[in-house]
């Protein structure tokens, strides 16, 4: 007889653990289909319509690849801050108020041309970004705060700013929509039209650049290697005469400036209004963004499409009659599982070869 | 006078709200479990109490549901951290975006409308005909007499008056010393992380048929998060963390009052008041005190516990 028993091993391969996470991605959509089964729909075909919508024609691909964009600009962000062991619960409010300097620059600011402009309003966003976690971030470092409420807190404020920003001093007074400012001059150019991606824009040539850069930087500079370092082991890494608390700073202030990039690019690229509905909870999606992705930035660029195809469903689910939330509802159930997927990874069924009986010839 | 009585009242009817849900992270966090998802925890009770008092037409129904509600999400954030031992702040996410969103879908039929039923007052005899404090502190409803006054105490009692407490603070300290003593962790950590989050999902039964009352989407608007720091720099005690949230009922009455009586301040500004407030709190005490040891988190919170690492 066979006998088995569970072994739990201190670490895993890659493979194992994309594994896990495929699995458990897919546990948690089987388990919505059920639910969406229960109350009377028809989850294969509502699946089916959603890949179809999302990914069979030119107008499906190219949403999905602007909804992609903010997800994956989030989700570099929190990965950001998962290298060095911290979390960014922020990106939300970092988004928005990076959105509103390079609104504020974009309204307000020089009249230059299109790229200059382009560039003002980059860097406008990402100084507003880095700004809005550097409290979070310096209470973390001096007092030991949790980042986790901090940076969280953060964005209710950006958000209920935003709110008063764009229906009060910078309301758009020339259209009948109370809750927007005026339109931006200056928009990020479309990508060239012999290309045939009509809807797209350069920014999300800068989602994908930015995703290498972050990449070559985490694997090839010493940079790169001592956040990672700095988050694994924090003792050793300052044993090791790493700056830490440095590095801790500089990873919380780039992962800020990201997210306000990222809200940047959605206002300059897609929007071209700032107003609340700017984002749709991406700072949040954005965290699982990163954490199904391993905190590896070519992959927040894989995971925010998927994450993308999931907010798609919701406004599927919409023309079905069940609302839009429970798209937020089966990110959560997805997080949860991903969460409990990658410890049970961690266990492996181990066979043990059946003892020899006393008085059995050996 | 009737503007102070007033402003104490509505202080104290919107502070309940955190001490509720405040309490129930308290048992989570005492026995070693960040739980993180309060702001869900508190919508599914809310979005529960709503539509249990629509077919009713009991509040105290409601409030069971909401504990319900609030123990069966409780228990599967339970088997995900406490059993599965995956990553407490990536499963407390999990339960606030679940819950916000799973709520939001239920409770699509009754947002805007009025709570079908909603606590009644109970005043408390002769008390009630004090000047000022009578209508402010003694004619609110049995909730807010038990967010403020049972139900702390029962927590002092139990966390610092009984063995039975002691043992649960001992396993939020040091859990690989009390197995080894023969306490069984996990089961009593899975008892009291779903124990807490019944009472955090009550608080948003408190907001919907006491506070507010009405369902809509966003109707939490933050206060678990709020509810979650008041119990970090309350420093883990009962009594704090009720006072902390009569403050942060005076703040939010505060804010009610500049908007009635339009102070000139945009209303944003004063609906951002609570977080703010709040973040200052988790910064200022802890800059003052800097060096000296404060209030400390149970020092296994947020940590899994495996047998096999002690």
């Amino acid at each position: 007889m066979r006998t088995y028993t569970v072994q739990r091993v201190p670490s895993v391969s890659g493979r194992v653990r994309t594994g896990a996470t495929l699995l458990s991605c897919l546990a948690s959509v089987l388990a919505a289909g059920l639910l969406l089964a229960l109350l009377g729909l028809h989850p294969a075909a509502l699946g089916l319509q959603v890949l179809h919508q999302s990914l069979a024609n030119r107008y499906g691909l190219e949403d999905l690849a602007l909804l992609a964009a903010p997800l994956a600009m989030c989700g570099l962000s929190v990965s950001l801050m998962l290298r060095v062991g911290l979390w960014n619960i922020g990106a939300d409010g970092q988004f928005f108020v990076g959105a509103a300097g390079a609104a504020w620059i974009g309204l307000y600011g020089p009249s230059w041309s299109t790229l200059p402009m382009l560039a003002l309003m980059g860097a406008a966003s990402m100084t507003a970004g880095a700004a809005w976690i550097a409290v979070p971030a310096l209470a973390r470092l001096i007092l030991g705060t949790s980042e986790i409420i901090t940076t969280l807190l953060l964005n209710f404020v950006a958000r209920l700013g935003i709110d008063w920003l764009v229906t009060g001093p910078w309301r758009d007074r020339a259209s009948s929509v109370t809750a927007q400012s005026p339109r931006l001059p200056v928009a990020i150019p479309k990508l060239p039209r012999d290309w045939h991606l009509g809807g797209m824009h350069w920014g999300l040539a800068v989602v994908l650049a930015l995703a290498c850069v972050l990449a070559l930087a985490f694997r090839f500079t010493r940079w790169g290697y001592e956040l990672r370092i700095c988050g694994a082991n924090r003792n050793a890494a300052s044993y090791a005469g790493m700056a830490v608390n440095r590095r801790l700073l500089e990873a919380m202030l780039l992962a800020g400036a990201v997210a306000g990039l990222g809200g940047m690019l959605e206002l300059a690229g897609t929007v071209h209004r700032l107003q609340s509905g700017l984002s749709n909870g991406y700072g949040y999606v954005g965290i699982i963004v990163a954490v199904l992705a391993a905190s590896s930035p070519l992959g927040v660029v894989v995971t925010g499409v998927l994450m993308a195809l999931v907010l798609n469903a919701g406004t599927v689910l919409q023309t079905q009659g069940v609302p839009s939330s429970a798209a937020v509802a089966l990110v959560g159930l997805i997080l949860l599982s991903a969460a409990v997927g990658e410890r049970l990874a961690n266990y492996r069924l181990q066979r043990i070869p059946p003892a020899p009986r006393p008085g059995q010839a050996a | 006078m009737t503007l102070l009585s007033g402003l104490l009242g509505n202080a104290l009817l919107s502070g309940g709200v955190l001490a509720l849900a405040g309490m129930g992270e308290l048992l989570a966090e005492r026995v070693g479990v960040l739980n993180l998802g309060v702001e869900g925890l508190m919508a599914l009770g809310a979005v529960s109490a709503v539509i249990t008092v629509a077919s009713t037409h009991d509040a105290g129904l409601g409030v069971a549901a909401s504990l319900a509600v609030g123990a069966i999400a409780g228990g599967v954030f339970a088997i995900a951290t406490v059993l599965a031992r995956a990553s407490q702040v990536l499963c407390g996410m999990a339960l606030t975006m679940g819950g916000l969103g799973l709520a939001a879908t239920i409770g699509r039929p009754f947002a805007g409308q009025p709570s079908a039923a909603t606590f009644r007052p109970m005043p408390i005899p002769l008390l009630d005909q004090m000047p000022v404090l009578g209508d402010a502190l003694f004619r609110q409803s049995l909730p807010v007499y038990l967010a403020y006054l049972v139900l702390p105490l029962a927590l002092h009692l139990l966390l610092f008056r009984t063995r039975h407490g002691l043992t649960l603070r001992a396993i939020g300290e040091n859990p690989a010393a009390c197995d080894a003593v023969g306490i069984r962790v996990l089961p009593l950590r899975f008892a009291y992380v779903v124990l807490g989050a019944a009472l955090s999902a009550s608080a948003g039964a408190y907001l919907t048929l006491g506070f507010v009352p009405s369902w809509s989407d966003g109707v939490t608007a933050g206060r678990g998060w709020i509810a979650v720091s008041l119990v970090i720099f309350a420093g883990y005690r009962p009594w704090r963390i009720v006072a902390g949230a009569l403050l942060f009922g005076l703040v939010n009455a505060l804010g009610y009052l500049a908007q009635a009586r339009n102070w000139g301040v945009p209303s944003a500004f004063l609906s951002m008041l609570p977080y703010l407030v709040t973040l200052l709190f988790m910064i200022v005490p802890a800059l003052l005190s800097r060096g000296r040891p404060g209030a400390t988190a149970p020092a296994a919170l947020g940590l899994p516990y495996y047998r096999d690492q002690r």
